[in-house]
């Protein structure tokens, strides 16, 4: 992961978990990370009120908030096309980040999925990582969010599905992504 | 020409991606440093709140060992203090601890799903977890005690009807 440095200092950082002990630790690391203005949130309807209300930057939240769950959150904040936070990073913090639970996290329109429990390291690493990837957002039907297919390695038999896809450069000797596989710091073999 | 279905793709930048790239940050080292500080900072009061999250666990329990037959509230409850200690135990140095609050949390669950309630084997649990906030246990690792570790997975395999115990 990227070892770049972060400036966070003014940004408005969104933490919502039920647990204070949890969400203490979480602001004390975004703290020391220069963070300076962090809101917390013990449910999900005070989150989804302040998404729907306020300027936020970026929003980490519990995937089991109570009581319509993280998950649930980020659907929201996506699908409201007048949000003025419809296309912030979103970084679910999961107790059990299971391989379903990031399928579904990421038909959510999450960011990305981090395992509990929370270290420094692996919290710097992925705000550096969402500050330095700059991924494109995907509008249908069905889903809005970031680009689920962004580690592009080729499509499924050679040919994408979308008008815009282009075969990448170079060698591709393997099947390429999958939507089963985004290549996501969150896929359980990166999570380490 | 592109159907109304077809995905439209949308460049996207963010306030937060601008702002975080901006020069004068914290370094990586010395933010984790930061955090090492605030960290050992916050440890100083965990023995206490998980002296606080067991006694909620005992109660839970307690309340399930009267509680009627198909209830699950009580198991709810104990979950959901199982999960908090199992979310931070390990960054506070409490592994053992974690550990066990994660069994905690299989076991109640699978109660939640619809297994036989074995109290006994969660009171096990309450006792081992209560063995690994002392001093001599807080800090060691589940693989530092396989005999103690290995014991509660296999409990655990039994309170999920698992066929295979230990596996």
């Amino acid at each position: 992961m990227s070892a770049a440095t972060i400036n966070i200092r003014g940004l408005v950082f969104l933490v919502g978990d039920a647990n204070p002990y949890f969400s203490r630790i979480v602001v004390s690391l975004l703290r020391s990370f220069g963070a300076n203005s962090i809101l917390e949130v013990r449910n999900s309807f005070e989150a989804i009120q302040l998404l729907n209300n306020q300027k936020i930057d970026i929003l980490l939240c519990d995937d089991r908030l109570p009581p319509h769950g993280g998950l649930q959150v980020s659907y929201a904040v996506r699908r409201k096309r007048d949000n003025e936070n419809r296309t912030i990073p979103i970084l679910i913090m999961a107790g059990e980040a299971r391989e379903s639970l990031i399928k579904i996290a990421r038909d959510a329109g999450s960011s990305m999925v981090m395992a509990k429990p929370v270290s420094a390291s692996g919290l710097y690493d992925r705000l550096a990582w969402i500050a330095f990837n700059l991924r494109q957002f995907v509008e249908t039907p069905t889903y809005y969010g970031p680009d689920r297919r962004f580690k592009n390695e080729g499509y499924r038999g050679g040919a994408g599905r979308r008008i815009t896809d282009k075969q990448p450069a170079d060698e591709i000797a393997t099947p390429g992504e999958t939507q089963n596989n985004t290549g996501l710091p969150s896929d359980p073999v990166l999570i380490g | 020409m592109a159907a109304p279905d077809d995905p439209h793709l949308i460049q996207i930048e963010t306030h937060f991606q601008k702002m975080a790239r901006r020069s004068g940050g914290i370094s990586r080292q010395q933010a984790l440093e930061n955090a090492q500080v605030a960290i050992d900072s916050i440890k100083l009061g965990f023995g206490d709140w998980l002296d606080g999250e067991i006694q909620s666990l005992t109660a839970a329990i307690t309340t399930g060992k009267s509680a009627a037959v198909g209830s699950i509230d009580w198991a709810e409850s104990a979950v959901a203090h199982a999960r908090q200690i199992r979310d931070v135990g390990t960054t506070m140095g409490y592994d053992l601890a974690t550990f066990i609050a994660g069994n905690l949390c299989e076991i109640c669950e699978s109660i939640i799903a619809g297994a036989p309630p074995r109290i006994d084997l969660i009171d096990c649990h309450i006792g081992a977890l209560a063995l690994a906030k002392q001093p001599q246990y807080r800090h060691l690792r589940p693989d530092q005690v396989p005999e103690l570790s290995t014991g509660l997975r296999r409990i655990v395999d039994v309170a999920g009807g698992s066929d295979e115990p230990g596996k």
